[in-house]
């Protein structure tokens, strides 16, 4: 019986595999080329997807489109289109840096400290930042100088400031500084039923500072969407951005043309870890307090990874855009804020996130492929 | 380095002359127990276009990341029109008016041919250091149909040319500095008929020019009697030939390195007859 079998096989499968092998490469051109022509646009696929989202949970859910929703919507996307756009300029270098979560829970630890000593707001906020900007160049020496992996790199200084930030602050949450809320009361006039009723109503009120360094429902969302812009232009337009994606693409050929490679590195790492210390202390401010608690800083520092990758920056370096992070954020802000208000369980939310994340990579690995022309349609 | 190795007999020895843009003598180079180069003299005219030759492994490319300052010598000493020449990086050979073409290019594939063609010499707008692409792409241009290379779009990524455009663009990004010797190593690997003769082509027009000087290593006979002005071949780290091409023919070229192999195969013939026979 095996015998009977097999002597037609034999004899038949050189032609029908053939056959299919044609029908594939035939059957395929028209289509295709649209979608790769829209798609090769850096940050194409995510906008089509992202609206696509929008429009979703727009017909799906009546309280999606509204502004009091778009409010609730700010403080998750807002903080991850910063974090995300530091980490972006790291990441078309070819390196990582994860050392985010720490400057995003130590810097406002220090702002903390130093106001204590009696410094001032102000003084205290840039003391803040510039301490973490030494971390950034510590992150960028030892990549650069010393040759150790970034991922090993960020890695121990993600613990070990974590770690500092613990000890310093001995695990106990305290009241941001400057943040605090004042109420006042005033006299209200109301018409009611054409009589007119004073009543005495409280008013909250936050300061100047608190407004404008995160305390302000729009103060994260403008410092977001200004720094995008100028980070977009800088990685666009001027010599760093150029000679960023010039390491990341070919770091050994950068060099030889005379690219200053230790030098571009490290700054990009004091980038990274000036804007993590910002929303640190930004969100320290909203927030009122200063959690020291490591769990929430780890999550953020990977969905700001993800938000980048989704935004179309490779993770191997070489290419990817600011902009793209904000739309990554704006992203994954409307598939969180989405799947909660149609009630879904927040165990699925996890779950379309990281098959999100996995989409969108697929898609970055196809258009590189496209732009670069080394795929067969392109 | 200063104690210069006393030169061998059968080794060609450094003839200078006053127009000599670049001359080494008694360079010497190790590289833990291999000897990649023994004793090397060798030098430039303005102007010039030298092929070198070698076998694989004879220290030819060990001989141009020396010049280009990407090694140092053990021993010997390099002149740059007249002057000590001792380069302590790449940065400062180029700086001095040495660039380099390296096998593998230095192209930045993400990047536009004109980003390319200028990076590390951008041209800015003033006084925000804003890239004046409109202006480069323009200049890039120009360059380009100036040493007479034609390619379609310069605002594409280099990833999408073809090999022979990409050397054509690693070649014309050096000719589009202020370098005055350009090395060129294996410009013509890897590649066909009709983009080596774009490369030889362009090497032609360099040399009419006559501005820059040039060295490359190549391994067609052919290509190096076509091309270049004078050949000098390696072989086992030394000088075994420096002669100007008009009287060298591909016989003699031959016949040096089938001489080579017949000694090669002598030797090894010896030391097996000296070997004691096993069981």
């Amino acid at each position: 019986m095996a015998s009977a079998a097999q002597s037609p096989a034999q004899g038949g499968s050189p032609t029908p595999q053939e056959d299919g092998r044609e029908h594939h490469s035939v059957a395929l051109p028209a289509g295709r080329e649209i979608l790769s022509r829209l798609i090769s646009l850096r940050e194409g696929s995510i906008i089509v997807v992202t609206i696509v989202v929008a429009i979703y949970f727009s017909a799906n859910t009546s309280s999606f489109l509204t502004t009091a929703n778009f409010k609730t919507l700010l403080p998750y996307f807002a903080p991850l289109a910063l974090l995300g756009a530091g980490e972006v300029f790291v990441m078309i270098l070819g390196e990582i840096d994860l050392s985010i979560g720490a400057m995003y829970m130590f810097a406002p630890i220090v702002f903390y400290k130093l106001d204590q000593a009696g410094l001032g707001l102000v003084a205290s906020m840039i003391i803040a930042l510039l301490v973490c900007m030494v971390v950034g160049v510590i992150n960028g020496a030892f990549v650069a100088i010393v040759g150790v992996s970034s991922f090993v790199t960020t890695l121990g200084m993600l613990f070990s400031f974590e770690g500092l930030s613990l000890i310093l602050s001995h695990g106990t949450p305290v009241a941001t500084p400057g943040a605090q809320v004042t109420q006042t009361e005033a006299k209200v006039h109301h018409i009611v039923n054409g009589h007119n009723i004073v009543l005495s109503e409280k008013i909250n009120h936050i300061g100047t500072f608190a407004k404008l360094f995160g305390g302000g429902v729009y103060s994260e969302l403008i410092w977001a969407v200004a720094i995008v812009i100028l980070l977009q232009v800088v990685l666009t337009f001027t010599r760093w951005g150029l000679y960023t994606v010039a390491i990341g693409s070919n770091k050994l050929g950068a060099a030889e043309a005379g690219v200053n490679v230790k030098l571009v590195t490290i700054r990009n790492f004091v980038l990274c870890a000036l804007l993590a210390a910002m929303v640190g202390i930004f969100e320290a401010i909203r927030s009122q307090t200063i959690q020291p608690d490591p769990s929430g800083p780890n999550e953020l520092l990977l969905i700001a990874i993800a938000g980048a990758v989704i935004g179309g920056t490779l993770l191997t370096g070489g290419s990817g855009t600011v902009v793209g992070a904000l739309i990554g954020a704006l992203f994954l802000g409307i598939l969180d804020d989405g799947l909660i208000l149609q009630g879904v369980n927040a165990n699925y939310k996890l779950f379309y996130t990281g098959l999100a994340i996995i989409v969108a990579m697929t898609a970055n690995v196809y258009v590189g492929r496209v732009r670069r022309g080394h795929s067969g349609s392109g | 380095m200063a104690d210069a190795a006393t030169p061998k007999t059968g080794v060609v020895g450094p003839t200078s002359a006053p127009d000599d843009v670049l001359r080494v003598e008694h360079i010497a180079k190790r590289f833990g127990p291999v000897t990649a180069l023994k004793d090397v003299n060798l030098h430039l005219k303005k102007g010039e276009v030298l092929g070198l030759l070698g076998d694989n492994g004879a220290g030819k490319s060990t001989l141009i990341k020396i010049l280009c300052g990407f090694q140092k010598p053990d021993a010997g000493k390099m002149f740059l029109h007249g002057q000590p020449f001792e380069p302590n990086s790449v940065d400062e050979a180029r700086a001095a008016g040495i660039e380099t073409v390296y096998q593998d290019l230095a192209l930045i594939d993400e990047l536009s041919v004109y980003h390319n063609l200028f990076l590390r010499k951008e041209r800015l707008h003033r006084p925000v250091p804003i890239l004046a692409n409109r202006q480069m792409k323009r200049e890039a241009r120009t360059a380009l149909d100036e040493i007479g290379i034609n390619i379609p779009r310069i605002d594409v990524s280099v990833a999408r040319l073809s090999g022979g455009q990409r050397q054509a663009i690693a070649v014309a990004r050096t000719v589009n500095s202020d370098a005055d010797i350009i090395l060129l190593d294996e410009p013509l690997a890897a590649m066909g008929a009709k983009e080596g003769a774009q490369i030889l082509d362009l090497v032609a027009r360099l040399k009419e020019e006559g501005r820059v000087s040039i060295i490359m290593i190549l391994h067609n006979y052919v290509h190096v009697l076509q091309a270049c002005d004078r050949v000098s071949m390696i072989q086992d780290g030394a000088i075994a030939l420096d002669k100007p091409t008009a009287e060298t023919s591909v016989e003699e070229l031959t016949d040096i390195v089938v001489n080579e192999y017949r000694r090669a195969r002598e030797a090894t013939h010896r030391e097996e007859a000296a070997r004691p026979a096993g069981p």
